[in-house]
């Protein structure tokens, strides 16, 4: 029982993982906006000119609209917001929103993005980025008054726990707490592999051998889990179950190097040479699994956070609502790892015994 | 590589019956709704599917082992 | 670590490469044959298309000459070369021989589709930079790879699994930097690659040579 907590640590840490990342609920956010009205000079929806009245359709996710404080705003990053002149409830997640959009726009580029803020005070702030971008058809940086009339105050967040809303990824985003961990513990398990590995050129005990290749096999199991899980969660945030991004790729080549040091262990009927010669690949494979895994990524265009100029996670991606259940989802998918790790070193080292007798 | 043709065998299943759902087949729009939850339970379902097979395998291979162990004696 | 020894055990290579010709002629044969089925296949090449076929078939040349280098080799020479050098001597010796050997296959292949196709490299500085970084990474992998593998049985095939995977990387940031080099794409930051592609060079011999004697006492 003693020598056991480890192992009833992991399967708490991971019921925690499973019962908070799935029962908190998402922050109230806004699916998508777009414009209804025709505007002056005929056109409509995509093309918002400056100086127009609009009338926008908002669908909404986990709102209440038909509480009766919602407010809302068009804002231009640095300078200010403009409110809405008029906010039409149709359900709770759907209303019409009415705009007069300024005339006058700071001097910068003639396509502008404007992002939109709904407040009401059930749900507290929800922001949709980039919303719009609208042709602005007089640039100055003087008369902004517009843009300073009514300011985005008196706002509270929604008490309790809550998750972000990002808009494409809706609730997709708890398989934060699932896919990520999977890459890290796999990771973790072949540092702990290639340390065994160098153990065993080392000292040639055989044990470490053992140790190394089962962690190498259960790294293995997650990084095609991984894989698996990553492409059904692509299925629905980008598109499709593969596409050409470089991590995933790359991820997949590490995989084969890996399967590649399976088969090279399962050619070999000698156990010492088999051990050496599988110790000496392992340490080798993790040595080019860092530039594959790492570096490239990083110099190309990756839809992956923290990749082709993307920020890592962290700042916008992770908040610290994630943070509070994907750390301990990270411990918690390592420490049952090694569980099924010490599960297949005990019987490789039954089966060593057994065939040593023999 | 014998001991991963279950495996391959659910993988590659797994792979040409996604290819044949598109984007409009009931079975994608239901993963898509309420907010795509669904996808988080399949990411969940396919984690445990894993475990379970590693569980099943070694299992196995421990029977395997137990009889020849068993017969000697 | 002897400088004369590695000079000796390259000279040696060398030698034995001479006399076995048909293993060298059946290496080139390779690459010719190739190049003239894709000229026969294509007519003609686009300098992407140039570019990646180039790689690919120094890629397979080159790894079906490296096999040997240890997997050709019978027991009594390994105990021979046991009682003789040190194993950091014989495998420097090997990388330095097998570097200078994909260098010279390069140069062939690059002749032989320069003759068929003509030579669509704008920047020849940058090229041979590519082409001298990208082989180094490449001909280390094949060494190492093939002195795991000759140790085990079939090694044809297991040299191909366990190597093509590793080399990836260094042959797909030699492609990114040669494509530069031929104008098919712009990069302002090429120089980066170029520092990449050292730095994973210099990785790999380095794990090469720290695993290598290890390895030699088996």
């Amino acid at each position: 029982m003693k020598s056991n907590w480890w192992k009833i640590l992991g399967i708490l840490i991971l019921i925690y993982t499973v019962i908070v990342g799935m029962s908190v609920p998402l922050k109230p956010g806004i699916e998508r906006a777009d414009s209804i009205s025709m505007g002056s000079n005929g056109n409509n929806a995509s093309s918002i000119s400056s100086g127009e009245n609009h009338v926008i359709k908002v669908i909404g996710y986990n709102t209440n609209y038909k509480d009766n404080t919602n407010k809302a705003w068009l804002r231009l990053d640095t300078i200010g917001a403009v409110a809405a002149t008029k906010f039409e409830t149709i359900s709770e997640t759907e209303a019409n929103v009415h705009f007069t959009i300024p005339t006058i726009f700071p001097a910068r580029d003639t396509f502008q993005l404007l992002s939109m803020v709904i407040y009401n005070k059930e749900d507290g702030p929800s922001i949709l980025p980039d919303a719009f971008s609208i042709r602005t058809n007089q640039r100055s940086n003087s008369n902004l008054t517009e843009w300073t009339v009514d300011p985005i105050t008196n706002i509270t967040d929604k008490p309790g726990m809550q998750f972000p809303y990002r808009s494409v990824l809706n609730e997709t985003i708890r398989n934060t707490f699932f896919h990520i961990p999977l890459w890290f513990s796999m990771f973790i398990l072949l540092l702990i592999s290639i340390i065994y590995s160098g153990k065993y050129l080392k000292n040639n005990n055989i044990k470490d051998d053992i140790i190394a290749s089962s962690l190498v096999n259960v790294a293995v199991l997650f990084g095609i889990l991984g894989i698996i899980t990553g492409s059904i969660w692509a299925r629905f945030t980008w598109g499709t179950f593969w596409t050409t991004d470089v991590k995933l790729n790359m991820s997949t080549v590490a995989m084969l190097i890996y399967v590649a040091s399976l088969i090279l262990r399962s050619s070999i009927n000698d156990v010492d040479r088999r051990a050496k010669l599988s110790a000496s690949y392992n340490i080798f494979a993790f040595a080019a699994l860092i530039p594959l895994v790492f570096v490239i990524p990083r110099l190309t265009d990756s839809l992956h956070p923290g990749n082709g100029g993307n920020p890592a996670l962290g700042g916008e991606d992770m908040e610290n609502t994630l943070r509070m259940v994907f750390y301990p989802a990270i411990i918690g998918f390592t420490l049952l790892g090694l569980w099924m790790t010490s599960i297949l070193i005990r019987y490789e080292s039954l089966k060593d015994r057994w065939l040593s007798r023999k | 590589m014998k001991k991963y043709t279950p495996f391959l065998t659910i993988l590659s299943l797994l792979l040409f019956s996604s290819s044949s759902l598109q984007a409009e087949s009931p079975a994608i729009d239901f993963l898509r709704s309420t907010g795509k939850i669904y996808s988080v339970i399949a990411v969940i379902v396919v984690i445990i599917l894993g475990i379970a097979f590693f569980l099943y395998r070694i299992d196995n291979k421990l029977t395997k082992l137990e009889n020849k162990i068993n017969n000697e004696q | 670590m002897n400088i004369s020894h590695i000079v000796a055990i390259i000279k040696k290579d060398f030698d034995i490469e001479v006399r076995q010709r048909y293993a060298i002629a059946g290496i080139f044969l390779f690459a010719v044959t190739t190049a003239y089925f894709i000229y026969k296949a294509f007519n003609n090449l686009s300098g992407l298309e140039w570019n990646i076929l180039v790689w690919i078939i120094v890629l397979f040349a080159g790894l079906n000459a490296i096999v040997k280098s240890f997997v050709q080799e019978r027991k009594e020479t390994y105990l021979y070369y046991y009682s003789l050098f040190g194993p950091l001597e014989v495998i420097v010796a090997k990388l330095i021989y097998n570097y200078l050997f994909t260098i010279f296959l390069t140069f062939v292949v690059i002749f032989v589709f320069t003759i068929l196709f003509g030579n669509p490299v704008k920047d020849y500085t940058l090229f041979l930079k590519g082409l001298f970084l990208g082989t180094l990474g490449i001909s280390s992998v094949f060494t190492f790879v093939s002195s795991v593998s000759g140790a085990g049985s079939s090694s044809g095939t297991m040299m191909s699994i366990l190597s093509l995977p590793l080399v990836l990387p260094s042959v797909l940031l030699m492609e990114r930097i040669t494509a530069v080099a031929m104008r098919l794409i712009t990069d302002t930051a090429i120089a980066k690659d170029l520092y990449i592609l050292a730095s994973i060079d210099l990785l790999i011999i380095g794990m090469v040579i720290f695993i290598f004697p290890s390895l030699w006492k088996a």
